[in-house]
């Protein structure tokens, strides 16, 4: 399995589980919290979400994924934060095992 | 719940991340005779039987992920996914963790309350990530050189016209703008006759009396009765000979004395009053 496809899979299930309201961009950012994003995502899309924010006066976990959308998420983020969010929006829908 | 499931596996399937041996280890046969239809049964059985091999790619084909994720238990599919992750993440991972939310850098978007122009979704619609990067660079458009634009008129050359225009045609153009035209044009009045004055007619006629001008006949003056003469009973004489039948009237009606006799030989005015005569006669 190669990190590419890994990559697109977890771009895949970030995108299905915000499509699909299983968790909202207020939990993604519950773990991809502002340390983590900082940590790893590159300085030019820092200074996107920065500029998209100064544009519309404030900072919203919307207009962060907007920016940083979920294929960015999945390139730059660890794929066990992405799945920690995946993960704890299984057990509220109640279909974790665990 | 299940479309994401649906997509999660569908893609993980796709992407060859996970096997459909995956997928019947948490999806078992037992547990698809429990909650599959009988229909899809009907056709995994028909599958499986004309099939040379019957492995779990086919029952996974057959049945299909989104009929698997729809009457399959959240559960198994779950447990599918959280294992395919797992290994994906090499195990280190534990496939639930319950999320501690602890307090959020950043204002949520529900508690900021919308922002005016970019409304919040509402609940249970889906959120679609839109993306925000940078516009892209202005597209500079070249300008189009415009085509040579053609004369306008006959004598008005066209601005962009580069042809050499030499003095002699210039002179030329400009007595042909001044000359009359060729054929000039009958002025519209005399083109039409006037119904009630008949000139036209009028002027048709001495038009034609000048053509064929007609001498004026002679008023004859009346004729004053002469004697005629002598020679002129002697032609009467030949319409009697042929009129009267008697043949002694003529003789008393032409008788002659002897002093109306002409000597035909010594008269010469004779002689020419015959000819005369004889050149009437002819006529």
């Amino acid at each position: 399995m190669s990190q590419d496809q890994r990559q697109a899979w977890f771009a895949r299930m970030m995108e299905s589980g915000l499509e699909h309201s299983i968790f909202k961009p207020s939990d993604v950012l519950a773990h991809a919290t502002p340390d983590v994003l900082a940590s790893h995502l590159p300085a030019d899309l820092l200074s996107k979400v920065l500029t998209a924010s100064l544009a519309a006066g404030s900072m919203t976990p919307e207009r962060v994924l907007e920016t940083v959308t979920p294929e960015l998420l999945a390139k730059h983020l660890p794929h066990d934060v992405l799945w920690a969010c995946i993960a704890a929006a299984a057990a509220r829908a109640g279909v974790s095992t665990s | 719940m299940k479309a994401f499931f649906v997509a999660a596996l569908q893609s993980a399937l796709d992407l060859g991340i996970g096997t459909p041996e995956d997928v019947l280890k948490h999806a078992t046969p037992d547990l698809l005779a429990e909650h599959l239809p009988r229909p899809l049964w009907a056709r995994l059985l028909t599958a499986c039987v004309g099939a040379p091999k019957v492995d779990a790619q086919l029952v996974v084909e057959t049945v299909g992920v989104s009929n698997l994720c729809e009457y399959t238990p959240a559960t198994a599919i779950w447990a599918c996914i959280a294992e395919i992750a797992a290994r994906t993440l090499g195990g280190a991972v534990p496939i639930a963790r319950p999320v501690v939310t602890g307090p959020k850098a950043l204002t949520s978007s529900s508690a900021a309350g919308p922002v005016a122009g970019h409304p919040t979704p509402a609940k249970g619609t889906p959120v679609k990530p839109l993306s925000i990067g940078s516009p892209p660079p202005m597209e500079t458009k070249p300008t189009p050189t415009p085509p040579p634009a053609k004369a306008v008129g006959t004598n008005i050359p066209a601005p962009g016209a580069s042809v050499p225009i030499g003095i002699e045609d210039v002179v030329a153009e400009l007595d042909a703008e001044s000359s009359p035209p060729a054929r000039a044009r009958t002025p519209t009045g005399q083109r039409f006759r006037q119904t009630n004055t008949n000139i036209g007619r009028l002027a048709q006629a001495n038009q034609q009396q000048q053509r064929r001008p007609q001498a004026q006949a002679a008023v004859a003056p009346p004729e004053v009765p002469q004697a005629r003469p002598r020679r002129g009973e002697t032609e009467i004489e030949v319409e009697i000979e042929t009129d009267v039948k008697s043949s002694d009237d003529w003789r008393t009606a032409l008788a002659v004395e002897d002093e109306q006799l002409v000597d035909w030989s010594s008269s010469e005015e004779t002689m020419t009053t015959t000819e005369g005569d004889a050149h009437s006669r002819k006529r």
